[in-house]
C-alpha cells in the first residue's frame, strides 16, 4: 500500500500557543488511522490545516504528490478530502436533504452519484441511518443525528479521505457500535479514514494504526497494540494503566 | 434568520396563478383611467420592490447585510442620466446604470467580502459614505447640486411605469430563479455557516460576490428608471445613507430570504411614506423603528411569516383532520431537482 497523505513539520501556533509543533506522519490508502491525545493536544488543529481550515505555520501536507498545505477548504474537498467537525455544523435552517445536497452538488465528485442526485442523497441518508429525516430541518436534529448529518454531508462530496473528528463523542454505546461499523465499511469500500477519538476502546478496535499526540508533539504511532503496551502513552495518560480497559471514554467529554 | 422552511419546494400553481393575475392587473392600470398620483405612487413601489427584492438575495438569502446599496441605485442613477443626456436611448442607458452598478459592486465586493457578520455591515457604510461624498465633488456630474436630465425624448408616464413594472418583474422572476437553483442553495448554505459550506466545497467568496453582482445590476436598473422618471437627482438623494437604510428595512420588515417579504415590505413601505411622510414629518421614523424591534423580537420571519403563522392558525382551526397542518409541514422538500 502506498501513502496518500504526508505530512513533514507541521507546526501551528495560535499567538503565543504552539498548537501543533513539528508534526511527522504518513497516512497509507485504505487504512484508518487513529488520532488520539488529552484534550488540548492538538488533534483539531492538524486536522483543520489538512481540511484546508486554517494555514499551517510552516510545514508541508502532501496529497499524493500534491502539496496542499494552506489550500483553501473548497480546493481541497475537490481534491478528495474532507472534514466533519467535533461540534456538528449543520446549516441548521435547511432540511436534512438539503444539507446533503449542498456536498453533493459542490464538493466536486470525482464519481457521478449512482442513478439521479435524488437517488444517491436517499442512498447516503440511509447508510447513515437518516433515512426519514430528510425533510426535516437540520436544526431540529438531535446530537447522535447531528454527527450522523455531519458524515452523510462529507460522504455526499465522494472523499477520497475522510476526516472524522470525535464522530461518536456524546453518543451512547449502541450509537457507538453503529458509527463504528460504518468507518469500517467506508473503508471496505475503499475510503482512507483519519480518526479523531478518545473512547479507547472504539479507537483499538477500529484503527489499523494509531498516532498519539500530546502537547501538539507527537508521542508515539504504531498499531493497536504498539500503542497499548507503550510506556509514554500510558504515562501521558496520568499514569493510568488500567485505562485500556475501559468501557466509557477516558475523558468526559462535554 | 432562516428562510422559510421548504423554500425550495416546487412553487404551487396558486402561486404561480397569483403572480400572473398581479402582473396581468398591473399591466392593464394605465389602460382604465387612474389618477396620475396612483400612477406613481405604484411605479414608487416598483422601484422599491426592485431594490428590496435585489437586497434581499444578498442580505436575506446569502445574510450579508449590506448597508451600501444605496451606491447601486447612485451608480444606475448617475449612469442612467448622464447616458440620457448624452444622447442615449433611454432604455440603453438605465440598462448601463445595471451594468455599472453591477462593475460598482464587484469593486466593493473584492474588498469588502474578506470582512465577516457586522465588520462586512461596517465596511458598507463606509463605501457608501466615501462614494457619497465623492459624488457630491464631482463636477462632471453636477457635483452636490446633482444632474437635471435633459427633456428630450421623455417617457410618457405610462411608459415610465411600465419600465418600472418590467423591472420590478425582472427582480422578482430572478429572485425566483436563484431561490430555487443550485446556486441559491450554495448561499444558503453561505448565510448557515460559511465555513461548513466552504468545508463541503462551497466557495463563499466568489458565491457572495456574483450574488452581490446581480444585487447590485437590479439596484441599478431601478435607479436608472428612477432617474429617467424623475428627471433630477442629487448625491444626497440616490446616493444617501437614508436610502441605504430604506432599502435595507424593507425586506427586513417584510420577512427575510422569502420572495413575498420583500415585495410585502416594500408595498407597506410605499404606503406609509405617502401617506405619513406629508402628514406626520418624522413620525414615520417612530414606526418603522417600533416595527423593526418588534420584527426582531416576535417574528423574525416579518410580516410573510406572521402573515403565515396567522393563515396556519386559521386553518389549524377550520381544519376537520387535527393532522393535517402537520403533514403540510413535512411535505419532501428539495427531492424533484
Ligand atoms: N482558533 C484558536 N485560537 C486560539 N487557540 C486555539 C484555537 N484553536 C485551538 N487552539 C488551542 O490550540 C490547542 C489545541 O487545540 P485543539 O482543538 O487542536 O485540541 P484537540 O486535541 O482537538 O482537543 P480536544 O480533544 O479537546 O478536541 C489548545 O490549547 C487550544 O486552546
Ligand atoms: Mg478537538
Amino acid at each position: 500500500m502506498t501513502d496518500l497523505l504526508s505530512v513533514e513539520g507541521l507546526t501551528r501556533h495560535f499567538g503565543g500557543i504552539a498548537a501543533v509543533v513539528n508534526l511527522h506522519f504518513r497516512v497509507k490508502e485504505g487504512e484508518i488511522f487513529g488520532i488520539i491525545g488529552p484534550n488540548g493536544a492538538g488533534k483539531t488543529t492538524a486536522f483543520s490545516m489538512i481540511a484546508g481550515s486554517l494555514v499551517p505555520t510552516v510545514g508541508s501536507i502532501r496529497f499524493r504528490d500534491r502539496e496542499i498545505g494552506g489550500w483553501p477548504s473548497q480546493r481541497v474537498v475537490h481534491l478528495g478530502i474532507c472534514r466533519t467537525h467535533q461540534i456538528p455544523r449543520p446549516f441548521t435552517g435547511m432540511t436534512v436533504y438539503e444539507n446533503v445536497e449542498v456536498g453533493m452538488r459542490y464538493g466536486g465528485r470525482r464519481t457521478p452519484p449512482r442513478g439521479s442526485i435524488a437517488d444517491e442523497i436517499e442512498r447516503i441518508l440511509e447508510f447513515t441511518g437518516l433515512s426519514g429525516w430528510g425533510a426535516r430541518p437540520a436544526g431540529s436534529l438531535p446530537t447522535g443525528n447531528r454527527k450522523r448529518l455531519e458524515l452523510a454531508r462529507a460522504l455526499a462530496t465522494d472523499p477520497v479521505v475522510l476526516l472524522c473528528d470525535e464522530i461518536c463523542g456524546g453518543l451512547n454505546p449502541t450509537e457507538t457500535a453503529d458509527i463504528l461499523s460504518l468507518l469500517r465499511r467506508l473503508r471496505d469500500g475503499g475510503i482512507t479514514i483519519l480518526y479523531i477519538e478518545h473512547d479507547m476502546r472504539a479507537v483499538m478496535r477500529t484503527c489499523d494504526r494509531i498516532m498519539v499526540l500530546n502537547y501538539g508533539e507527537k508521542l508515539a504511532e504504531g498499531t493497536p497494540e504498539e500503542i497499548q503496551d507503550d510506556e509514554g502513552v500510558i504515562e501521558a495518560y496520568l499514569g493510568r494503566r488500567s485505562w485500556m480497559g475501559r468501557a466509557e471514554p477516558i475523558e468526559e467529554r462535554p | 434568520m432562516t428562510a422559510a422552511p421548504g423554500s425550495r419546494t416546487p412553487t404551487s400553481r396558486t402561486a404561480y396563478a397569483v403572480a400572473a393575475l398581479a402582473l396581468l392587473a398591473f399591466l392593464a392600470v394605465p389602460l382604465v383611467g387612474i389618477t396620475n398620483n396612483a400612477i406613481r405612487l405604484l411605479l414608487t413601489t416598483f422601484l422599491w420592490v426592485t431594490t428590496s427584492l435585489a437586497w434581499n438575495l444578498l442580505g436575506g438569502v446569502t445574510g450579508q447585510v449590506s448597508f451600501g446599496f444605496a451606491v447601486f441605485y447612485g451608480l444606475g442613477a448617475y449612469t442612467a442620466g448622464l447616458s440620457i443626456n448624452g444622447g442615449v436611448n433611454p432604455y440603453a442607458a438605465i440598462a448601463a446604470g445595471g451594468a455599472v452598478a453591477a462593475f460598482g459592486s464587484l469593486l466593493i465586493g473584492l474588498p469588502t467580502f474578506r470582512l465577516r457578520g457586522p465588520y462586512f455591515a461596517i465596511a458598507t457604510i463606509g463605501v457608501n459614505e466615501a462614494v457619497r461624498i465623492v459624488m457630491s465633488n464631482l463636477e462632471i456630474t453636477g457635483g452636490a447640486s446633482g444632474l437635471r436630465l435633459l427633456q428630450a425624448g421623455r417617457f410618457s408616464q405610462a411608459e415610465h411605469y411600465y419600465a418600472a413594472l418590467g423591472v420590478a418583474a425582472l427582480a422578482f422572476l430572478v429572485s425566483w430563479r436563484v431561490m430555487h437553483s443550485t446556486f441559491g442553495l450554495a448561499l444558503r448554505a453561505i448565510r448557515e455557516d460559511q465555513d461548513a459550506a466552504a468545508d463541503v466545497g462551497v466557495h463563499p467568496f466568489r458565491c457572495k460576490l456574483a450574488v452581490h453582482a446581480l444585487a447590485a445590476c437590479l439596484t441599478g436598473l431601478a435607479g436608472g428608471v428612477f432617474a429617467h422618471y424623475s428627471a433630477y437627482i442629487h448625491p444626497d438623494g440616490v446616493f444617501a445613507f437614508a436610502t441605504s437604510t430604506s432599502i435595507l428595512l424593507m425586506p427586513v420588515i417584510g420577512g427575510l430570504g422569502t420572495l413575498s417579504g420583500p415585495v410585502i415590505g416594500a408595498a407597506v413601505y410605499s404606503i406609509v411614506q405617502e401617506e405619513m411622510v406629508v402628514n406626520f414629518p418624522q413620525f414615520h421614523l417612530l414606526l418603522y423603528g417600533a416595527l423593526l424591534i418588534l420584527i426582531m423580537l416576535f417574528e423574525p420571519g416579518g410580516l410573510a411569516g406572521l402573515w403565515r403563522r396567522l393563515a396556519r392558525r386559521l386553518r389549524g382551526r377550520n381544519a376537520a383532520d387535527p393532522g393535517a397542518g402537520i403533514a403540510a409541514q413535512q411535505q419532501p422538500t428539495g427531492g424533484g431537482s
